[in-house]
């Protein structure tokens, strides 16, 4: 049950760092939305013998990260949640292709070796771009992008309103899960006497919860519709960000820039 | 200001939460609402905001509370949630300030008038954009009230303002709530607090009114709190 | 079972954007009049809490591992399948964006294998049918709307986790990502989202049952009554009943379901040997002589066209528990690898500063 207390500490970093100012933080979020999905996308494309190719777009996250102040180490933390399917898939790929690459003395890189590197890079690196999406954006300001970009009004106040809750469930579950615990030494998790009882006390409190939060909503004129922060309009620095990137991007797609560097002082 | 007239209230028949209720409650004045738990506290402000429909005249500035007049009612009359968590529902205390005012159609430009002016007058503009998950208890507790003065209500309805606050942030509620002009009426458990911020208190028993008067009056009756499940308020307890 | 962007192309992420998108809308539309703007905070606060509860390990009896909630089931049977796909799109969508748990590109794709089978396909399919069902009627209101509760939620977990971990399967597997052959990915995947799907249907139905018994008003399509008879059998026996059949059902259904690709592959591996043998038929009807030649040939072509994909097919389990165990070592040499670079990166850094 250590997962809670983590999950509380992950959420106020990611909001104190969103809270934070730099010249990424003042980014419209849909520009900065659109650069993460164009980079992800352009990613993933890559073909998966492309290795040399794909560490070129290893620059946009390192730079941007020094941009907007934060340190890169942070997001490797939540590789735990991504390396595991990435890693089961990934890994077994050495031992189904053999076809040789390159002979690093008596060595031979085989295909699969080079896909799975090429996949755990993929992995990191889109992990690393949406990290900085989210540790630079506040979710206020993701769901008004949201807004703007036409996703439906009902999926997006929802989202809203769920972020704001986590915070309260999580410690409302945090602790039960505390008294539980104390009185149950040397039990690792819920037992299956308690299995329904726990959590099921809890929703029903939620739904006491929900209507004391809809009365609350009614009584300030609560008609369906949400209001965000005016944020600063669609500027000129926002589409030099998203252009300058996305040619890079593209660009690096299109040529594998790491071999062309390399050419230059191999010959 | 406020009219309640031979109103009730139940969930089941036989068991009436408000029971025939008649009082009134002039412009300016504040009033502690005090009783045992289940006397019908929380009933009486819900019923008031149209929350709840019971049978009766209920009237908030001469219009009477119905189904036509519940918007134009909920913007005369405020209410402070006994739980912070569940009045502010927006990620930041700015977007629950702007929530209510620009539901009530006010211009984004009034209703950033508005955000600036209640918040520099509690003192609390280093709030403004803060996360509503992170900011502590008695903060909470303060935005909350924020979020209600920004819609510039003439009535404002407390449930338990004072709870699981340190006493420092108690003691800020309560001088913020002395401050306030608005027409008053506070739930709670917390005699001390009724007798520093109200003038008058109703005092209910199973949903019927056992005592109105002058607070000092009521809060000194010994015998009368004692019978509706009450103690003296420690200011009035004599130290052994 | 959360996909990484990594697993998908372009393409397969698109595709499954597309899908996710027009379930989204078509459940708005559902939702979209003033009556079910009262869910709203209900859906919030429900999914906010499945979110924290999915964070709490489930100790399994007679095991040393934990088993955690699913999310799809309970909130389709508390809300609605529209509203509980929304919030699960919402739950999968914070997970994305603030846990880094799968990634925003396959969010629509997650979206899809988890909320569109756990609350559509679980609800349409096995919740409605079941609660509506005359099953267990002679138990008495309350003990009828329990077992049935269980049944359903089971069931349904059972089900949905089975097509989702296909799905995944799928995905990766038409984004050409993988090089493990399908048939030994899908032998890997369903048998384990066996097992977890058990579990959570017992997680999910026990947390229901509890509901169900408080305000049997709130879960969907359930028995509302008096208070029926005691029921005969405890909720625990009933639990290990069904936990046994469903065992037994859901391994006759991952079995189907890792079989079916073999008989896709069969099926091409027929059509082909149909053709050759059309083809020999010709050879004999010319050269009558030659046809031994042709069946050497013919032998010949065949061992080297299927010889390994057969080989594959005949060793199933074994070569599956060799790629398995080799993925897990690999696994866990890659785990250890990657804390030694971590930490030495760690303690360089806070040397420097």
């Amino acid at each position: 049950m250590d997962k809670l207390p983590q999950a509380q500490s992950e959420l106020r970093e990611m909001d104190t760092l969103a809270a934070a100012d730099s010249p990424v933080h003042r980014l419209h979020p849909i520009c900065k939305l659109s650069v993460t999905l164009l980079y992800i996308v352009i990613v993933v494309s890559f073909p998966k013998y492309d290795l040399s190719g794909l560490t070129a777009m290893v620059l946009y996250p390192v730079i941007a990260y020094q941009m907007a102040g934060i340190p890169i180490r942070l997001c490797f933390r939540k590789l735990r949640y991504v390396l595991p399917l990435v890693c089961a898939v990934g890994l077994v790929n050495p031992f189904l292709d053999h076809t040789p690459f390159v002979t690093l003395g008596s060595f031979t890189v085989t295909g699969g070796i080079i896909s799975m590197l090429t996949l755990l890079f993929k992995g990191c690196f889109s992990l690393m771009a949406s990290f900085l999406l989210i540790a630079t954006t506040s979710i206020d300001s993701i769901c008004a992008a949201l807004r703007k970009l036409h996703v439906p009004e009902l999926l997006v106040t929802l989202l809203l309103l769920t972020y704001r809750y986590i915070g309260v469930m999580l410690e409302e579950v945090g602790i039960m899960s505390q008294s539980y615990r104390l009185r149950s030494p040397g039990q690792k998790g819920i037992h299956i006497s308690a299995w329904g009882s726990f959590l099921g006390q809890l929703l029903l409190r939620s739904m006491d919860r929900a209507q004391e939060l809809y009365s609350s909503m009614l009584l300030r004129g609560f008609r369906g519709e949400f209001f965000y922060a005016q944020g600063s309009p669609f500027g000129f620095g926002d589409a030099v960000f998203l252009l300058g990137w996305g040619i890079a991007f593209l660009c690096a797609r299109r040529w594998n820039l790491p071999a062309v560097a390399g050419s230059i002082f191999v010959r | 200001m406020i009219q309640f007239k031979n109103v009730s209230f139940s969930y089941a028949p036989e068991h009436p939460v408000v029971e025939n209720l008649s009082f009134s409650i002039q412009a300016g004045e504040s009033v502690g609402l005090i009783g045992a738990n289940g006397a019908g506290k929380s009933t009486i402000m819900k019923l008031m905001l149209g929350l709840l429909q019971g049978t009766g005249e209920i009237s908030v500035g001469n219009i009477p509370v119905n189904r036509q007049n519940l918007s134009e009612i909920r913007k005369k009359v405020g209410f402070v949630l006994q739980d912070s968590d569940n009045q502010m529902f927006m990620p930041t205390v700015y977007q629950d300030m702007i929530f209510g005012p620009r539901n009530y159609g006010l211009s984004p430009e009034e209703t950033e008038r508005r955000v600036d002016k209640v918040l520099s007058r509690l003192g609390l503009m280093e709030l403004k954009f803060r996360h509503n998950h992170k900011i502590s208890g008695g903060e909470k507790r303060m935005a909350a009230i924020a979020t209600i003065l920004a819609m510039e209500p003439e009535v404002i309805l407390m449930d338990e303002p004072s709870t699981a606050l340190d006493p420092v942030n108690r003691r800020t509620v309560i001088n913020t709530i002395r401050t306030l002009p608005q027409t008053k009426l506070i739930a709670s458990h917390d005699l001390d607090m009724i007798l520093d911020t109200c003038q008058r208190v109703i005092l209910l028993s199973h949903g019927n009114i056992a005592a109105d008067g002058d607070t000092k009056d009521i809060l000194r009756n010994q015998s009368l709190l004692e019978k509706h499940r009450m103690e003296l308020p420690l200011c009035f307890q004599r130290r052994v | 079972m959360h996909m990484a962007d990594a697993l998908l192309s372009p393409a397969v992420a698109a595709t499954m954007y597309a899908a996710t998108a027009v379930t989204v809308g078509t459940s708005v539309k559902t939702l979209r009049n003033d009556e079910n703007l009262a869910k709203l905070p209900t859906m919030a606060v429900t999914s906010a809490l499945v979110f924290a509860g999915q964070m709490i390990n489930y100790t399994i009896p007679g095991t040393g591992s934990s088993g955690h909630l699913c999310g799809g089931m309970m909130l389709s049977a508390l809300l609605g399948p529209q509203a509980g796909f929304l919030s699960m799109v919402v739950i999968l969508t914070i997970q994305s964006l603030f846990f880094a748990d799968g990634g925003l590109l396959a969010l629509g794709a997650n979206c899809w294998n988890m909320a569109f089978y756990g609350c559509f396909v679980g609800y349409y399919l096995l919740w409605k049918p079941i609660m509506g069902s005359k099953l267990f009627a002679k138990l008495g209101t309350k003990a009828t709307g329990r077992a049935k509760i269980i049944l359903a939620c089971v069931l349904g977990c059972v089900v949905t986790l089975q097509l989702g971990a296909f799905s995944v399967v799928l995905e990766t597997t038409v984004s050409g990502i993988s090089e493990l052959p399908f048939q030994a990915f899908v032998g890997i995947m369903q048998p384990i989202h066996l097992a977890i799907g058990l579990v959570e249907g017992l997680i999910t139905s026990a947390v229901l049952v509890f509901v169900y018994e408080a305000r049997p008003e709130l879960v969907m399509d359930a028995p509302i009554g008096e208070a029926g008879l005691p029921s005969k059998c405890s909720l625990k026996t009933t639990l290990i009943i069904l936990a046994v059949v469903v065992a037994i059902v859901g391994g006759g259904l991952s079995l189907a379901a890792s079989s079916n690709p073999d008989g896709l592959e069969w099926s091409m591996f027929g059509n082909t040997e149909a053709g050759y043998s059309e083809n020999m038929g010709l050879d004999e009807e010319h050269y009558g002589l030659s046809s031994g030649a042709a069946e050497i040939a013919g032998s010949i072509q065949e061992k080297t066209a299927f010889l390994p994909d057969y080989a594959f097919v005949n060793s199933e389990s074994a070569a599956g528990t060799t790629v398995s165990g080799l993925v897990g070592s690999v696994l866990v040499g890659g785990a250890a690898a990657l804390i030694c670079v971590l930490g030495g990166f760690f303690r360089r850094r806070k040397a420097t500063v």
